[in-house]
């Protein structure tokens, strides 16, 4: 007999209970190699076999074993185009946080900005500070404020730092590093600058998401900037969602109370994080198009259960398009999304999606 | 000092990314009389082993770029001690395809592929597949590599292809697919000749395609 799934590009396939078993295995022992983290029991690893292999189309968790969902990208999966990650039905934002709240009885929805990433939301922080305050007037729900660090927009040719990748490759590795330092800095100013002012609209939260995309300089940005944050708005909660599964080092020195930050996996990440002030982290695990679900969830929810058996704070890990044992494909399959959340909430034990 | 002693601290200045060391004991293999070539291969080891470390987060892209400087002098030395002088792996032309402007990762190969050898015409992000077509023509690459991170994105690397084949160009090259949202699947349908799934794989693929050994 043989199983339905995926592979990690969401094309179907049929699997043997054995060749199933033998990916959970090789998944969660590279999770395990790499980030020096325990490999899932068998009793964990035949329990996700159960999930994967469960007829149904969809799957879910038992009556009261539910957790809290958050959501990024804020109003513009339902107001945005496809290629932004949206079903594009024509309303304002505002009407998007009903709809939110409202229709898909979601327990937290963000705001956010088109762009998605802080820096552009400077300079129309008080249209901003207007949306978030007819939004707070018309629901219930918690309002996040969410959009990404994107370090990349404060290099050339968007922003005033020359490009470090490119210097690195000229050898100019000095002059990479201090461009890197340079936009961390500017960032940490702009965050500060934008959220004090939602902050004062009465924000609840605020989402820091995708966080080292641009690498270890932008873990170490948004690290500082929710210390600041904290101590400006102590009533606000912060998440911090995270890009890939381990900080790129592409500064390498760069250190948060005295710990490296290249080369970090999602428990030490969490870990960091918690210091820094962030209420919830969201870690991330990669998924590999080419190889299976069976392996990819495996991997994810093998490094996933270590940050939350080491993290003090709740863990909303990030599941979706690529991310999460989830295939990388733009409208990922039910069947997948359902059998990775539950795996991600019975085996790994996180406190939410 | 003897011929072992020698390759060791070769191997050593590579790994530890000395390039002064690197160059001196490439010299003191040459004065222990030492096959050139044997001396480069400790120097190959040297780089492929950082090269593990790299793919698995434990070295990163700076440390690989020294390294590489450091694998030059050594090898700028032991060369010159061959007959025929050294050439260029090959040109790679390298950007990320029209309407992403995904660059990371498409920057990381390029450095490797740099770190490897090859020269690197990086002609940036959100490259119009007109441009991709010109820069072909003009440049003349062994290879040309097109990124994409985005699943709605990728498209721009199949009309890359297309466009190719329209100008009559596609045999003169060969075109290499990557980024977050393409597999090997995804390469074989467009027509690609090669996927690289990561950096590191990217270099070998790059090196398969022009019948470079290891």
């Amino acid at each position: 007999m043989d199983y339905l799934t995926r592979m990690g590009d969401g094309r179907p396939v049929r699997m043997s209970k054995e060749q199933i078993k033998a990916d959970i295995e090789a998944g969660t022992k590279d999770a395990a190699e790499k980030a020096h983290v325990p490999e899932l029991s068998g009793a964990e690893q035949e329990h996700l076999l159960e999930i994967i292999t469960d007829p149904n189309r969809l799957v879910a968790v038992e009556p009261g074993r539910e957790v809290v969902l958050t959501h990024d990208v804020g109003p513009l999966k339902v107001m945005a185009d496809q290629s932004n990650s949206g079903v594009s039905i024509p309303c304002s934002r505002e009407q998007a946080m009903c709809i939110y709240e409202k229709a898909f009885s979601a327990d937290t929805a963000e705001l956010g900005h088109i762009d998605y990433s802080f820096k552009p939301v400077k300079p129309i922080i008080t249209q901003e500070q207007s949306v978030l305050q007819n939004v707070l007037h018309m629901t219930i729900l918690p309002i996040f404020y969410g959009a990404m660090p994107n370090l990349g927009l404060y290099y050339a040719p968007d922003g005033p730092f020359p490009e470090p990748i490119g210097l690195i490759k000229d050898r100019k590795i000095g002059e990479a590093k201090e461009s890197m330092e340079n936009a961390a800095h500017r960032f940490v100013e702009d965050l500060e600058y934008i959220t004090v002012r939602l902050y004062e609209v009465g924000l609840d939260a605020l989402n820091i998401d995708t966080t080292g995309a641009g690498g270890d300089a932008d873990f170490y940005a948004s690290l500082t900037a929710t210390e600041k944050i904290k101590k400006e708005c102590p009533y606000l909660c912060v998440e911090m969602g995270m890009a890939g599964e381990f900080i790129l080092g592409f500064h390498t020195e760069l250190k948060y109370q005295g710990v490296k930050l290249a080369g970090l996996w999602p428990h030490q990440q969490a870990s960091l994080a918690e210091k820094a002030g962030v209420d919830i982290f969201g870690p991330v695990v990669n998924t590999k198009p080419s190889l299976s679900f069976p392996l990819n969830i495996a991997r994810a929810v093998t490094l996933v259960k270590h940050c939350v058996k080491e993290s003090k704070i709740p863990i909303h890990v990030n599941m979706g398009m690529g991310v999460g044992g989830i295939p990388m494909y733009e409208t990922p399959p039910v069947d997948a999304v359902t059998r990775a959340s539950k795996a991600m909430v019975e085996i790994a034990e996180v406190d939410g999606l | 000092m003897s011929s072992e002693e020698a390759l060791k601290k070769l191997y050593d200045a590579i790994f530890a990314q000395d390039v002064e060391a690197a160059s001196k004991a490439a010299n003191d293999c040459v004065a222990a009389g030492l096959d050139p070539l044997k001396a480069l291969e400790a120097a190959s080891k040297a780089m492929t082993d950082l090269g593990n470390l790299f793919e698995r987060g434990e070295v990163f892209l700076p440390q690989v770029v020294v390294a590489a400087d450091a694998m030059k002098a050594a090898a700028q030395v032991l060369l010159s001690k061959l007959p025929t002088k050294p050439s260029k792996a090959g040109r790679v032309l390298i950007g990320t395809v029209e309407g992403d402007v995904h660059d990371v990762g498409k920057g990381i190969v390029s450095v490797l592929l740099d770190a490897a050898g090859f020269e690197v015409i990086d002609i940036g992000r959100d490259v119009p597949t007109k441009v991709f077509v010109e820069k072909v023509k003009e440049l003349k690459p062994n290879i040309v590599g097109c990124s994409a991170l985005m699943t709605v994105t990728r498209v721009g690397q199949k009309a890359v292809i297309d466009a190719l084949a329209k100008e009559g160009i596609r045999d003169q090259v060969k075109v290499m697919v990557g980024g977050g949202a393409t597999t090997g699947v995804w390469a074989e349908e467009i027509g690609a000749d090669a996927w690289g799934e990561d950096g590191p794989d990217s270099v070998r693929k790059a090196k398969k395609l022009l019948g470079i050994t290891e």
